[in-house]
């Protein structure tokens, strides 16, 4: 379990989080909705102790980040590393070493090519496949879905419905609500910092037409198009 | 267009102030290194105008990057992108351009101009995305990037060792074990993004000592022919060669202990003013190495501990 409590981040005098508590269960996935800014990454960055912070983040490892993944919204690769070296890597540093890495492709990735040469998609996909070779217990995917194409979008869904069945914990961000509905347990949805609402399964489909109302409101009209 | 170039100036003014240094001064910096450099080279060969010319060409070359140019073709109409491409190849010659015609090289002026102008119908990418081989693919990553961009270094480094030991001048040996040990030390110059040093679930100091280990071995590998040879060929000197290296192996672990010293920022100006000194008088790495090394640890607990 991982046990947020009064989590609050200042970036000099602007407040991104505003006193957040959450708690994150075995064999559950949650979903962290809201708009840009809203402080979903840096909630991340908070959680996997990327960024110091006030208040209290607790779990049941010695040290979360340990047993932690973390896949970014945008990873980072270096020039001339390949998609093979890069898996590797993420897997020397947890120690662990990784026999037949092409048969674990299961994204079909060019994995002898360099990994910054990959399209966004690509990108994602492999950053994903080399957090999940590193049999982390829980797991932070800060919009798994974007840029990567449809057929990869079930297979990524598919991946978090089985880390669920595996008793890992499981926290999502997404802009795709259908994914979030189909892969979570639970889907809190952030703004200006805070969490203003907790969403159970049974209430998704309120959510996707609250959130509709709440977030369009009347801001096409004010564009004026023509 | 003046718009474009404003705010490259101003991009420029922003990196020089991140670094730590005043305008005036690193703009006055900045044209004394060219012209000391330039001269420098002038004294050193013959070639020296050829040696400028290509130096100059492959300034230039950086402004022919494909995704950048898309992105200007985007803004500008194609007359305008032409022009402003002109423009810019001019001002990127131009330091060249005015110190040739110091020297009174005016033909060389003339086919720099025209090579900078007719290198704005072309766009490429310097980097070649062949994945080079590497002895060091089962430990990524400095030591695998890094090869990946100098491997041509190593190859001269023992052609120098030959050419050192088959006229017997033991300072050219001596230069291409530095060389390498220059090569390997530009492979830790830059910080890597923090997601890098997050991943290893070890306490600071041993992904320090990790770090060191894997740096230490490679360097020696990459620079043990050069070591065997000159060993062999100047055994006399070996007490020599045996300072040379423990002073490479010195460099290495300062710029270990530097680099995270100022994670996840890059080594700022004070941090380079120390290995400069350094350079200048070796016995001051007693001093510095144990003070990069515990700012170096308090740096990497925040994110590691």
């Amino acid at each position: 379990m991982i046990k947020i409590k009064t989590l609050s981040k200042f970036y000099g005098k602007n407040q991104v989080l505003n006193t957040i508590d959450l708690e994150f269960e075995k064999g559950r996935v949650y979903g962290i909705v809201g708009e840009n800014g809203a402080g979903k990454t840096t909630l991340f960055r908070c959680i996997s102790g990327l960024e110091t912070y006030d208040g209290q983040i607790t779990s049941d490892f010695n040290k979360l980040k340990d047993h932690l993944g973390l896949l970014l919204t945008e990873p980072f690769f270096f020039s001339k590393i390949t998609g093979k070296e890069y898996i590797q890597f993420l897997a020397n540093s947890r120690h662990l070493k990784l026999s037949n890495i092409e048969d674990k492709n299961i994204f079909n990735l060019p994995l002898n090519q360099y990994a910054s040469t990959y399209s966004t998609g690509m990108k994602k996909k492999l950053a994903l496949t080399a957090i999940l070779l590193q049999e982390n217990d829980a797991f932070i995917l800060d919009e798994p879905f974007n840029g990567v194409d449809i057929q990869s979008n079930i297979v990524i869904a598919e991946i978090i419905k089985k880390l669920k069945k595996l008793n890992k914990t499981v926290i999502i961000s997404s802009h795709i609500f259908s994914t979030l509905a189909e892969t979570c347990d639970e889907i809190y949805l952030m703004k200006n910092g805070k969490i203003i609402k907790k969403v159970a399964k049974a209430d998704f489909n309120n959510l996707e037409k609250e959130m509709k109302e709440f977030t369009v409101g009347n801001r096409i009209d004010r564009l004026e198009l023509k | 267009m003046k718009d474009y170039f404003q705010l490259q100036f101003k991009i420029l003014n922003r990196k020089m102030i991140e670094f730590g240094l005043p305008l005036l001064i690193g703009y006055s910096l900045i044209i004394i290194v060219f012209i000391l450099l330039s001269n420098h080279l002038f004294l050193k060969t013959e070639f020296a105008i050829y040696l400028y010319g290509l130096i100059a060409l492959s300034v230039v070359s950086k402004l022919s990057h494909p995704k950048r140019n898309d992105f200007l073709k985007s803004i500008f109409n194609k007359n305008k992108y032409l022009k402003f491409r002109v423009v810019e190849n001019l001002l990127y010659s131009m330091p060249f351009i005015c110190f040739s015609i110091y020297k009174g090289q005016f033909l060389f002026v003339f086919v720099l101009i025209f090579f900078a102008i007719i290198m704005t119908l072309f766009n490429f990418s310097p980097n070649i995305n062949i994945t080079i081989p590497t002895p060091f693919g089962k430990n990524p990553f400095e030591f695998l990037v890094g090869f990946r961009k100098t491997f041509y270094v190593f190859p001269i480094a023992y052609l120098l060792t030959f050419i050192s030991i088959s006229v017997g001048n033991f300072n050219l040996g001596i230069f291409s074990i530095l060389l390498i040990g220059g090569v390997c030390l530009s492979y830790h110059s830059k910080v890597e993004n923090e997601y890098y040093v997050w991943n290893f679930n070890v306490s600071s100091k041993d992904f320090l000592i990790e770090k060191i280990k894997t740096c230490l071995i490679n360097f020696t590998l990459l620079s043990l022919p050069v070591t065997v040879a000159l060993s062999i060929f100047f055994f006399n000197e070996i007490d020599n060669l045996i300072l040379i290296v423990l002073l490479c192996y010195a460099y290495l672990i300062k710029i270990i202990f530097a680099k995270y010293s100022a994670f996840p920022n890059e080594m700022d100006l004070s941090q380079g003013v120390f290995i400069g000194i350094s350079f200048m008088f070796p016995p001051i790495l007693l001093v510095f190495i144990p003070i990069f090394y515990f700012r170096a640890i308090k740096k990497l607990n925040i994110i590691l501990e």
